[in-house]
């Protein structure tokens, strides 16, 4: 029981928080998209990209604020190729995030490799990790204080994002549009909506906040770049984003209970001697177990409106039948 | 004839475009990129002699992508996007291998009962997310990538503990008996009874896809879901059957993988093998023969881009891959090549008409 216990800690909460940070980044990027009607797979590629660019841009321009402006940028503009080539030349939005990913996987390895010499894992003493700032209020609170303060600005700002998504998306006009745009897309054309705008719009941003999420596995979270460094967090956001029914607020406690089941995963096998593979399984199956549920309960609420379109075609045929009996 | 002339001119010119881009990557490294591509092709596909041959390395190295590749043509023909292929594979491989040393038959039954058993296997793992996509609506590519993950993390539990043959620094299964392994054609590659097996895997599909019933049930179920249900056939069922077959296609894939090249289950035994065969099937038109030719092709750049680029120019062998990614999206935006074919095609049209109005004049 003591063992058990061990395992909740404020250390606990404080890691799933950071482990949390990419996947809710990045799920809300890929929440918007999904809104819009575009279905966005780069966010693997994009989140590479963004680890990548961040650190070399912490390296080059000697400031790691610079270095994650330098990510959420990158990020940008893959959005931007993205939608460029979606919309104009009318892309299968499904092939170009494969050839996207496949692309930023092995290009950063390759200028890894010709430019920064050969090697796995890089790094640079000089580089300096995004540091932790604490908020004024809330981190003077005993105890909650330890849990929700001193983090980085990119854990800030993923927090703030999805406030920002959530209003953006529901309380103001374009939120609206982005939303006709994806439910009904001839009808938000018809009443003079650019389609073409809000998608360019969303793949943008998401581009951006795949970007962050990328920049903080790289310099702020750890102060180097591996190969493959996002290592399917992206293909994770993309299930947390559907889990999370594309509401940013749902993405928001989606990434945090991904993070915190990573968190336990590598608690569990600090204090237990249970293989890690075993352990490291817990996020996927969480994953699938939420995609079966995500489908269950489209399925459920269909079989229910069916139900009830039924008895109510039914009351309706029983009066009418009592009507012409009168 | 328009369907053959866009079927093989937009992925030749997609191969084009793609070298031609990646050619700035060449530069980069200070490369002449003629020099690199005579290289990289030279390295992959040419055959000093019958003991010392890249060729058949090359061949050696499609002949499971060939698997997969044919494994993504039957999913996306049945109108299910499945990326499940590496999992498939690495499952297919991992009970090929435990077979392979675990029960002991005489030589052709051996390898042929194992693969059956990795053809269920990967069957089994394309059955799983086709009936969650067909009774629960749960996106297949989403569902399957995450299937990857969790067979990539299980077999390497089983080589890790379970199954591990020693403590050597990498994690590997003990190594298969001799009766299960396929015979190899020409020393110093694994070229061998593998590469037969792919090539009747490729007519197998062309001819279950293109002249069968059930070849035609899986087409329309891909194609018009709607109209092959009001025409009698059970879209669904033939979704699922179509992941059925392509997990038995990935799953076999990774039983020649064990039984006639590694010889045993280790960790990076996949390679990329899984992801290479889904974009040969798109430069290939998703059409088997095509998908199977791409495949040769793609092989041969990662061979070659791995012994000639990395070991002669010290170009980093990540090209390969860049060159694949490229090809892909060119072919992906392929609106771009046709809107050039036919302006080509007017142009050569008007040309004709103008030679034939001169020719009346004269």
């Amino acid at each position: 029981m003591d063992q058990l216990l061990a395992l909740f800690s404020s250390e606990l909460v404080r890691s799933g928080i950071r482990l949390g940070t990419p996947i809710i980044l990045a799920a809300l990027g890929g929440a918007l998209c999904n809104r819009a009607g575009v279905l966005n797979l780069a966010l693997e590629g994009k989140m590479l990209l963004g680890a990548f660019v961040g650190i070399l841009g912490a390296y080059y321009l000697h400031n790691t604020y610079l270095g994650v402006l330098a990510a959420g940028a990158s990020g940008a503009l893959v959005g931007l190729i993205f939608a460029w080539v979606y919309l104009k030349y009318n892309v299968n939005l499904i092939i170009l995030a494969i050839a996207v990913n496949l692309f930023i996987a092995e290009m950063t390895v390759f200028f890894m490799r010709t430019f920064l010499g050969d090697v796995g894992t890089w790094s640079d003493p000089s580089i300096k990790q995004l540091p932790d700032v604490a908020i004024p209020i809330i981190g003077d609170i005993p105890g909650l204080g330890a849990m929700l303060s001193s983090y980085n600005w990119i854990v800030y700002s993923s927090w703030i994002a999805s406030a920002l998504a959530f209003i953006v998306l529901f309380y103001t006009k374009f939120g609206r549009h982005i939303r006709a745009v994806g439910e009904a897309k001839p009808a938000a054309e018809t009443v003079g909506i650019s389609v073409a705008r809000v998608q360019v719009f969303v793949l943008v941003i998401a581009g951006v906040l795949c970007g962050m999420a990328g920049a903080f596995l790289s310099v702020g979270h750890l102060t180097l770049f591996t190969r493959g460094m996002s290592n399917g967090r992206g293909w994770i956001a993309v299930t947390a984003a559907l889990f999370g029914f594309n509401h940013p607020i749902g993405v928001f406690f989606t990434g945090m209970f991904f993070g915190f089941a990573d968190a336990f995963a590598i608690r569990l096998q600090t204090t237990t001697d249970i293989p890690p593979s075993l352990v490291q399984f817990i996020p996927y199956i969480l994953t699938l177990v939420a995609l079966i549920l995500v489908g269950a309960r489209a399925v459920f609420f269909e079989y229910l409106a069916r139900r009830r379109f039924r008895q109510r075609a039914e009351r309706e045929i029983a009066a009418q039948g009592s009507a012409s009996a009168d | 004839m328009r369907k053959i002339r866009e079927n093989v001119a937009v992925p030749i010119l997609a191969i084009l475009a793609g070298m031609v881009v990646a050619s700035v990557f060449i530069l980069m490294t200070k490369t002449s990129p003629l020099a690199a591509y005579s290289k990289l092709f030279q390295a992959a596909f040419s055959c000093e002699s019958f003991s010392r041959c890249n060729l058949f390395v090359t061949l050696q190295l499609a002949t499971p992508m060939i698997l997969t590749g044919l494994s993504a043509v039957v999913a996306f023909r049945s109108g299910m996007f499945s990326l499940g292929q590496m999992g498939q594979l690495l499952l297919g491989g991992m009970v090929a291998a435990w077979l392979g040393y675990v029960i002991h038959l005489p030589p052709i039954i051996h390898p042929l009962v194992a693969m059956v058993a990795a053809m269920a296997v990967g069957a089994a793992f394309g059955w799983l997310p086709g009936i969650l996509r067909v009774k629960l609506g749960v996106n297949e590519l989403v569902c399957t990538i995450v299937l990857n993950n969790i067979a990539a993390l299980y077999v390497r539990y089983l080589i890790n503990f379970p199954l591990r043959a020693d403590q050597s620094t990498t994690a590997h299964s003990p190594l298969i008996d001799a009766t299960a392994r396929l015979a190899v054609f020409a020393p110093a590659s694994k070229w061998g009874t593998g590469f037969i097996i792919a090539i009747l895997a490729v007519i197998f599909v062309h001819y279950f896809m293109s002249g069968s019933r059930r070849g035609y049930e899986q087409r329309m179920a891909g194609e018009a879901p709607l109209f092959a249900r009001f025409g009698g056939i059970y879209s669904d069922q033939a979704a699922v059957r179509g992941m059925m077959i392509s997990g038995a296609l990935a799953g076999l894939a990774g039983a020649l993988l064990t039984l006639g090249v590694y010889y045993r289950m280790l960790d990076g035994f996949e390679g990329g093998v899984g992801f290479d065969g889904v974009t040969a099937a798109i430069l290939g038109a998703v059409n088997p023969i095509g998908t199977a030719i791409v495949a040769i092709f793609f092989a041969g750049v990662r061979q070659g881009a791995q012994v000639g680029l990395q070991f002669a120019f010290k170009i980093p062998r990540e090209l390969g891959g860049c060159i694949i990614a490229l090809m892909i999206l060119f072919v992906a935006a392929d609106k771009l090549f046709k809107d050039r074919l036919d302006d080509l095609g007017r142009w050569w049209a008007r040309v004709r008409r103008r030679k034939a109005v001169t020719e009346e004049g004269a």
